[in-house]
């Protein structure tokens, strides 16, 4: 047996910005929440059940975003969720009949019968459509640590300028937390990665420890850290800071040779949304008859041209397994490589978007719970950990202040300040201006204002939220982003307004609670 | 939202979009880098499940008819983004270690006092600059810019430093008599740090500061204490320690990452 000379990390980043549209079913932005449940949070589960069901002793860090808990936590989008599986389950019956005919196609609607057919029966009779205490069980039984993020996402770098904002950001963000959880988190996932020293006095007002930054966040600190990212940082504010492994991140990401790409893997844009015979699946695609996706999607990746095989979950598997090892294989030579230059054992730290697991890589869950049954049983020289537990064991840490950094494409803020979106950020200061002249102005407000202060407060959140940014960038949904961003900037200056005039339009007021209602303990005394 | 308002919205919004955009002046120079990368397909399958609000679907069950219902809008709601909010400011970002985002407005009771002050063609007779100002190498430099643009991209020289920006005006003909000074200052910016966009190799490092976070006990070794040094000859410095940590890097002077997001879908 090897000696553990080292340790890996991983932790998922668990987001979707807050969608919630009580006024219409035909938003389907909505469906991003039930896609994320069914090929990612579900399998997350199901996996982390089998390894414990294994007695496989493993850890993981996931950070849950408030917005994302809003919405698992909403009795509204829960239902939809299911309606949504309904709807699902209907289409995969008609798909068994029309396979019919085609033994490996019936298999594979077969297949997904089961599996949506097993989601309904999790979500419903098993979960009791609460996932957030599902993943709060594996927390208490100490294999998951949760850890926060900005309330609703908001990009630090650019917020800053308000520094209140940022505060407010973080406030809500360990408020939600709390709220779900029964205690404050020890960690929190920085918006996009976004790095600024001007926030770490509010993580530590907060009671935050650490923050994951990206690669350069620890690289370019200054002064430089001696054990490059293999070591967490401390800056001079007391904020620990770990920073991204990138040859890891690397094997994983790679457009050109990363894992997902595996050609025994499912393709993602095979889906009968697009191919099926338009009469038949109609009743399944956008209400307005726009093809989208459905998830019944019956082809691997097979190789760089068109010409898609049909898809083997076998092979999918073998595939996964074989990956698996890899991983270890590389994480455990890695570590032999650089124990050599260290004094204490290394931390490799694997940060991902969690919904890059199931949804875009679709045997991603399952690669997980094979590679962390591996590094339980095989001989290998490291073992998983946390950052809280890794600080707890290694608590002398060298002082540094991380670099200020995202982990957005050339690592700064490009992508939520370019040409595309720069117009949105006068708009958000001021908001953030107003809302802190509303906080100074009405500190005692009671009643009927104090709701409306309440509400500017999520409006102001809900318009900082960086996915609109990200979003436009990416040239995808933008007329969504766009008006996101506009009823939330029209919602508060109308309000702002009505408050100090002194007339407030309750119906109004009313309202707009119920389509934003994220937040329903929020206090606008955070920006005072 | 009728359909008829939503367009007519969408329609407002490309105009006032395509109007910023032809006021806009940059002379930093962008690359089509500045975006992330966006795989094909989430085009083609986002672009295809555009945003769009329709007619009621026959399949709601009876439970969320009712909850449809009640939820109702009861108020018709159309926002577009006020133009200016009548302030007189300068806003400075950083975008990138070597870029700053400039925007700025002058509010109207500001334009009617230099009018005032300065003559009715004041700003005819003169053209607004931006001066920045590097505070930690004790440096700053002019910017011309325009009326027609509320927001400039300028490239810096210097990273890991701190900028402030003044907006002004100077007279376009010196030999104006109304406009005695050279340069009319007029707002200055909020402070910001460029960020830092390399290893610091050059700091020559002789110690390094500890802190216990448990106890909150700091502790300062020399660099040449650490045993890991020691036992390595070859080893004399950070930039050799990174040469061993990061043996797989082509070019640790110039890390670069797959960028998080090429592959997340749901956005």
């Amino acid at each position: 047996m090897q000696q553990k000379k080292g340790y890996v990390s991983f932790v998922l980043h668990a987001h979707l910005p807050f969608i919630h549209h009580p006024e219409s079913d035909d938003y389907l932005e909505e469906s991003w929440l039930y896609e994320a449940i069914s090929e990612t949070y579900i399998p997350l589960l199901t996996n982390f059940q089998k390894l414990v069901d294994e007695g496989v002793d493993f850890r993981i860090t996931m950070s849950m975003t408030p917005p994302l808990l809003s919405m698992l936590d909403n009795k509204l989008l829960q239902r939809k969720y299911i309606k949504y599986l309904k709807k699902l389950i209907e289409l995969s019956k008609k798909e068994v009949i029309r396979t019919a005919n085609d033994e490996r196609l019936n298999k594979l609607s077969h297949y997904y019968l089961d599996r949506y057919s097993n989601d309904l029966h999790l979500f419903k009779d098993v979960f009791n459509c609460d996932l957030i205490s599902q993943f709060k069980h594996f927390q208490d039984i100490g294999v998951l640590e949760i850890i926060t993020c900005g309330a609703t996402h908001g990009y630090f770098p650019i917020l800053y300028v308000n520094e209140k904002t940022v505060k407010a950001q973080i406030a809500v963000g360990v408020q939600t937390y709390e709220r779900y959880f029964g205690k404050k988190p020890r960690g929190i996932w920085l918006p996009e990665c976004g790095y600024v020293p001007e926030a770490d006095k509010y993580l530590k007002e907060f009671g935050i420890d650490y923050i994951i930054t990206e690669s350069h966040g620890i690289l370019y600190a200054d002064p430089t850290p001696i054990y490059g990212t293999y070591s967490p940082i401390v800056s001079p504010k007391g904020v620990v800071a770990f920073g991204r492994d990138m040859e890891s991140s690397r094997q994983v990401w790679s457009s050109i040779n990363g894992y997902p790409g595996d050609f025994n893997y499912r393709e993602f844009y095979r889906d009968i949304g697009y191919e099926a015979d338009y009469d038949y699946i109609k009743p399944y695609i956008a209400h307005n008859g726009v093809r989208v996706h459905t998830g019944i999607k019956y082809h691997r990746i097979t190789g760089k041209t068109d010409n898609k095989d049909y898809y083997e979950p076998q092979w999918a598997m073998d595939s996964a397994e074989k990956q698996a090892g890899h991983f270890l294989d590389c994480r455990t030579s890695q570590i032999n490589d650089i124990v050599s230059v260290m004094d204490k054992p290394p931390i490799i730290l694997c940060p991902y978007d969690a919904e890059l697991y199931g949804h875009w890589w679709y045997e991603g869950p399952y690669w997980l719970y094979i590679l962390f049954k591996k590094i339980y049983y095989d001989d290998c020289n490291f073992q998983l950990i946390t950052p809280s537990e890794y600080i707890d064991k290694y608590p002398e840490i060298q002082v540094s202040s991380p670099c200020r950094s995202s982990w957005g494409a050339n690592g700064y803020s490009e992508v939520w300040l370019n040409e595309t979106n720069d117009y949105a950020h006068k708009h958000l200061h001021v908001a953030g201006d107003r809302m802190c002249e509303l906080a100074c102005s009405y500190p005692n407000a009671k009643g009927l204002k104090k709701k409306a202060l309440n509400q500017c407060a999520r409006e102001l959140l809900l318009a900082q939220s960086s996915d609109w940014l990200f979003i436009i960038t990416n040239g995808t949904m933008v007329d969504y982003a766009k008006k996101r961003i506009k009823d939330h900037i029209g919602r508060f200056n109308k309000l702002y307004y009505q408050i100090k005039n002194d007339d407030i339009d309750e119906n109004f007021l009313k309202d707009i609670s119920k389509k934003d209602c994220v937040f329903p303990d929020i206090n606008y005394n955070i920006y005072g | 939202m009728p359909r008829k308002a939503k367009e007519k919205e969408e329609l407002k919004n490309t105009k006032t979009n395509k109007k910023i955009s032809n006021s806009k002046v940059t002379n930093s120079k962008k690359t089509s880098s500045n975006r992330t990368k966006q795989s094909k397909s989430s085009v083609q399958s986002k672009n295809a499940a555009k945003s769009t609000k329709i007619s009621k679907t026959s399949t709601t069950n009876k439970k969320s008819t009712s909850v449809k219902k009640q939820s109702k809008p009861i108020i018709t709601e159309y926002y577009d983004l006020p133009e200016r909010y009548n302030q007189t400011v300068v806003k400075v970002l950083a975008q990138t270690p070597k870029t700053l985002f400039i925007y700025w407005e002058i509010s109207d009771a500001d334009i009617e006092n230099y009018k005032k002050q300065y003559g009715e063609n004041f700003f005819e007779t003169t053209k607004p600059v931006l001066i920045i100002h590097n505070d930690n190498l004790n440096y700053s430099f002019e910017v011309e810019i325009n009326d027609f643009a509320n927001s400039w991209y300028l490239h810096i020289n210097d990273s890991k430093s701190n900028y402030r920006i003044e907006l002004g005006r100077r007279p376009i003909n010196t030999n104006n008599i109304e406009i005695k000074s050279d340069y009319i200052f007029i707002t200055s910016s909020n402070k910001i740090e460029a960020p830092n966009d390399h290893i610091l190799f050059n700091n020559s490092q002789k110690m390094v500061y500890f802190r216990n976070v448990k106890t909150k006990q700091e502790i300062q070794k020399p660099i040449s204490s650490l045993s890991f040094i020691r036992n390595m000859g070859k080893i004399y410095d950070i930039y050799d320690i990174y040469k061993e940590l990061y043996k797989n890097e082509d070019d640790f002077n110039n890390l670069s990452n797959p960028s998080s997001h090429t592959s997340s879908q749901f956005k």
